[in-house]
């Protein structure tokens, strides 16, 4: 899959991203947003499928939605391993900013807890939202700068507008050190920890107080 | 608190269970769309389809009392039952209990039929609230009274039902709760395995726990409860000693 995106954006489309190995840029950005779309995917599910155990015996809730996102998280450790194999093989090489980059990570992290819980609580109540979310996916893939550099975006507003979705500061973030082998800005940092524990909160939120409704709509 | 509420177990408050029948009809955002015209129509169908589980149910239980809940099918038994367990959250009223409780509602709940015995004696214990540690301490006592040595690494799902039974009776018996939620399960397996159910749950019983039990059988709740609960159309018909038992049944056979 990556070697197809691989070749068709670089060789087709002529993307090219000046300095650094294209490989690699897009490899970083995939990572991360295939952990997400996977991890909330599994977790918009998790409470609807698990309905005959919610329905027989007592558990905590959340417990569904954040399983499903540590699990996925195994296997995002294993797509490090491919990842780090482009960054030595395309000669982009590494720098003592790797120990940042769990940051990113777990910024994402929390950031896809909360979307879980948000999804989770709203697939009860709305079943389309299954169809309707792999839609809303399909969009955000394109709307991510993973497959094109944000900054071939000639309309500016429509630049900036984009630095507001949340996937864009983690992976800019992990792009910062992959890439350009720089310190992310404390913007950046900021960026990553808001928007994830914002997310987190209002995910955190709408599950608590809907959880004692879902036993009347399954 | 008084002397008399001291040794309080479960406070059942003034609770009432609604469920709506309907619901599943229309919950999708298609629908929502296609059916804008039709809101009046579908809010006077949604009222129609209330179905009241419980209704305004009050009792407490102190220590020791073993509560027998009667009734018909659809009485509101198991969703009371459910309610006290923590497992759904009455629409009305209130629940308040004191101590560690084991719901025996739903046995095997948890269980993964593609894990063998062993794997699934964990995960059960792990959905019931028990701890790793606990259970490896009592994991001799659980294979040993189910007598499933032979089967511990088969999948569950080649077990026969019984043997399926046996092992989550097993499981959930192991603990010792202060409150114990029984839902008609004393009927798992052979005839011996019965026997030695039995004999497991009247020691739990009698060893001072607190007890709501649920049976359709008028022995069964004659001999163990000492306090009766009749349920019907999810209202208390009828709260006492024994003697409401006997009503109950006369009443039925009347019928």
């Amino acid at each position: 899959m990556m070697t197809v995106m691989a070749i068709v954006f670089s060789n087709i489309f002529r993307i090219s991203t000046p300095g650094v190995s294209y490989l690699a840029y897009l490899m970083t950005g995939l990572t991360l947003f295939n952990y997400y779309s996977e991890a909330s995917n599994l977790a918009m599910s998790s409470v609807v499928a698990n309905f005959g155990l919610i329905n027989k015996v007592y558990m905590p809730k959340y417990i569904f939605p954040l399983s499903k996102c540590l699990f996925v998280g195994i296997n995002f450790l294993l797509t490090l391993i491919p990842l780090y194999a482009v960054i030595l093989l395309t000669g982009t090489g590494l720098c003592w900013q790797h120990i940042l980059l769990p940051y990113a990570y777990l910024c994402l992290f929390i950031f896809t807890v909360g979307m879980g819980f948000l999804l989770s609580t709203i697939a009860v109540f709305l079943r389309d939202m299954f169809y309707i979310y792999g839609i809303v996916i399909t969009i955000w893939t394109y709307l991510t700068p993973i497959m094109y550099d944000i900054n071939m975006i000639g309309n500016k507003t429509l630049a900036f507008l984009m630095k507001f979705n949340p996937l864009y500061q983690y992976v800019n973030f992990a792009r910062e050190i992959i890439l350009y082998h720089r310190t992310p800005t404390p913007w950046m940092f900021a960026g990553c920890a808001v928007s994830a524990l914002g997310i987190f909160v209002i995910g955190a939120l709408v599950f608590r107080k809907k959880q004692d409704k879902f036993i009347y709509y399954i | 608190m008084s002397e008399l509420e001291k040794d309080l177990m479960v406070e059942v408050d003034g609770v009432s269970m609604m469920f709506n029948l309907g619901i599943e009809k229309g919950f999708s955002i298609k629908q929502w769309f296609t059916e804008i015209g039709k809101r009046r129509q579908k809010r006077e169908e949604k009222k129609k389809n209330e179905f009241w589980a419980l209704r305004d149910v009050s009792f407490k239980i102190r220590k020791g009392q073993v509560y027998g809940f009667v009734g018909a099918n659809g009485a509101g038994k198991s969703t009371l039952l459910k309610i006290v367990a923590g497992v759904i959250k009455p629409t009305k009223g209130t629940v308040r209990t004191w101590g560690n409780i084991c719901p025996m509602i739903e046995l095997g709940a948890g269980f993964d039929p593609q894990l063998t015995a062993r794997e699934n004696i964990y995960l059960d214990g792990a959905i019931m609230g028990y701890s790793k540690e606990f259970i490896d301490s009592k994991f001799e006592e659980i294979v040993e009274f189910s007598e499933l040595r032979d089967f511990l690494d088969v999948p569950v799902q080649n077990f026969s039902s019984g043997m399926t039974a046996r092992l989550a009776f097993s499981i959930a018996t192991v603990v010792d709760p202060e409150i114990l939620i029984v839902d008609e399960i004393l009927s798992v397996g052979d005839i011996a395995f019965q026997e030695k159910s039995q004999k497991k749950m009247m020691s739990m019983i009698t060893g001072g726990t607190t007890v709501l039990f649920v049976s359709h059988s008028a022995e069964q709740v004659k001999r163990i409860c000492d306090r009766v609960v009749w349920l019907d159309h999810g209202k208390v018909v009828k709260e006492g000693g024994k003697e409401v038992c006997d009503e109950y049944f006369a009443f039925c056979t009347a019928k």
